[in-house]
């Protein structure tokens, strides 16, 4: 009994982790992924430009918006990035969340001999791909600038 | 010189009402060439520029048909027209290790005809410097790049608002370096072929090899620069020609008003200096102190923009293309220039006028009738325009009045025939 209980909670808990970005926005008509695995620079920009085009076009409270980071495009989401203060901005005023990937970090840290300081707005999942997969077939439309 | 001195007095009090203006390019340059931004830049981004210009003096020859250079056109000083790509540049920029932003590299190649590569140097590398970001506030940049100092040496030349440099910039600055082979082009020479540039090896282009430690900080709307610098003074060259050192020293002190890179909007006020001392080319066994210093402000918002700057300097004061046996000296002069501009509203036109002056102490170390120590003075008042095709590509016009003098009669009789000057230029960035 205490073992299906513990099982019950353990899927519970799965469960609410792996929706609890979608129920920030429960008005939300479109829903949308954004994918950054590239290192050009200029992607980084873009992303932003459209994470943030999409919150001004349909409101912040009318759109779900996450950008998942992986690759080489998860600079991105390091501390020390050029464009923390937007991601804050989109963070705090359009509701966009910003996905890290973990199995990209765990190849940084590798090639960096230490672990990456990651921008403490970012979510850190274990697979960025994994993630959007998952997103799409919650009904996410997923875009590639 | 006691002119000097009262000119100084006058200047710096004129200057401070400048400063007290709240009214040019505000970028911070030391940022923007030494650094990339963290976490986006690229492994290794491509760029440069190319400048191609036509200019045409129309100064009188002296009473023997012969011309000095400021007659002439440069960097050949031939002839007084002509067509010339002045720059063409390439480079790579960025961090070879993206994944670490504490490490960034800069690299740039001069392939046009100027004074950078118009000698036996031939094509030149201008910049090739590594920058290490470990320390907060005390980033370190080594290599050959350009040295803290005055506004237009140290701002990227392709977004400079004129074509030709102010006098003081050009004679105080911007330094030539002689070789003992070097000899004086004298007498002034007739055109088409009168070869008045004496000089044989790179300018020093505004550029040293060495260490410089450097940031800036952000308080609230405002940033503050400092830079320190210890370089050979041996301007483009990689090695050291004597154990002396050059230290440079600057500050910039930048409210923000909005904006992003060379034309970033904002009121700078800057301070410099910069103390070496150089060897004799002609008998090392001499030697003398160079000293430069100057102060200045910038100011932009369009429509407008202003800036101005003062500057001064000791020992090894440029005598003239055509002299380079006079460069070892004692001299003292001092400069200013005040210019401005003005964004036609809802246009891609850019008026733009500027005022320079530079006085001089004229040398005449050998006997004859003008010996001894006189004094020059050089005025020039540029009026300028420039059409934005986009924000890569401008063509820049511009015409120069020029009014030349000297306290020796020699010198005098050549700087009377001194006139106007006109200059358009293309640029294009890539």
């Amino acid at each position: 009994m205490i073992k299906i209980t513990k099982t019950i909670m353990l899927l519970l808990f799965v469960t609410l982790t792996s929706n609890i970005y979608a129920a920030d926005k429960p008005f939300a008509e479109k829903k949308v992924v954004l994918q950054i695995s590239d290192s050009d620079p200029f992607k980084q920009t873009l992303v932003l430009n459209v994470a943030s085009n999409l919150i001004k076009g349909y409101g912040p409270d009318k759109v779900d918006v996450e950008i998942v980071a992986f690759g080489p495009g998860l600079r991105l989401m390091f501390d020390e990035n050029h464009n923390k203060g937007r991601i804050s901005g989109l963070v705090d005023n359009g509701g966009v969340r910003f996905t890290a990937c973990g199995n990209t970090i765990k190849k940084v840290s590798k090639k960096l001999g230490g672990k990456p300081v990651m921008n403490k707005k970012a979510n850190i999942v274990p697979g960025g791909a994994v993630r959007i997969i998952d997103l799409v077939s919650q009904g996410y439309v997923l875009i590639k600038p | 010189m006691t002119s000097i001195k009262r000119n100084k007095l006058l200047l710096a009090a004129g200057l401070t009402g400048c400063l007290l203006l709240p009214s040019a390019h505000a970028a911070n340059w030391l940022m923007l060439q030494g650094t990339e931004p963290a976490g986006e830049a690229a492994r290794a981004k491509v760029w440069g520029f190319i400048q191609a210009q036509y200019q045409n003096d129309s100064s009188d020859p002296n009473a023997g048909g012969g011309y000095i250079p400021p007659k002439l056109i440069g960097p050949n000083l031939d002839d007084q027209s002509g067509f010339n790509v002045n720059r063409a540049r390439i480079g790579v920029r960025g961090t070879g290790f993206p994944l670490d932003s504490k490490v960034n590299y800069f690299i740039l190649a001069e392939l046009g005809n100027n004074g950078i590569t118009n000698g036996d140097d031939g094509k030149h590398m201008t910049d090739a410097s590594i920058t290490l970001n470990h320390i907060d506030g005390a980033r370190v940049r080594m290599g050959l790049f350009k040295y803290p100092g005055a506004e237009e040496g140290l701002q990227a030349i392709h977004v400079f608002d004129y074509i030709n440099f102010t006098t003081v910039t050009n004679q105080l600055l911007l330094e030539r370096f002689p070789r003992s082979t070097d000899l004086n082009h004298l007498p002034p020479a007739p055109t088409p072929n009168a070869d008045m540039n004496a000089f044989e090896k790179s300018v020093g282009a505004f550029r040293d090899v060495g260490i410089q430690v450097f940031d800036t900080f952000k308080v609230n709307d405002w940033e503050h620069s400092y830079a320190i610098m210890v370089g050979n003074g041996n301007g483009l060259n990689y090695g050291d020609n004597d154990d002396n050192k050059d230290l440079y020293l600057y500050w910039s002190s930048e409210k923000v008003f909005g904006g992003k890179g060379g034309r970033r909007e904002g009121l700078k006020l800057f301070a410099w200096n910069q103390d070496g001392t150089r060897t004799n080319a002609y008998d090392r066994t001499q030697e003398q102190d160079r000293t430069r210093t100057g102060v200045g402000v910038k100011y932009l918002k369009r429509p407008f923009r202003a800036s101005a700057e003062y500057m001064q300097g000791d020992g090894m004061i440029f005598q003239g293309q055509h002299r380079p046996e006079h460069m070892f000296n004692n001299g003292e002069a001092e400069g200013f220039y005040v210019e401005g501009g003005w964004y036609i509203p809802n246009t891609k036109w850019e008026i733009d006028l500027r005022y320079d002056t530079y006085t001089r102490d004229e040398f005449h170390p050998t006997s004859g009738p003008n010996q001894g120590i006189h004094e020059s003075d050089f005025d020039t008042i540029t009026v300028g325009t420039q059409y934005h095709f986009n924000k890569k590509t401008r063509i820049n016009a511009e015409y120069s009045a020029r009014d030349y003098e000297s306290e020796s009669p020699g010198p005098s009789a050549q700087q009377i025939g001194v006139k106007d000057r006109f200059a358009i230029q293309v640029t294009h960035i890539f």
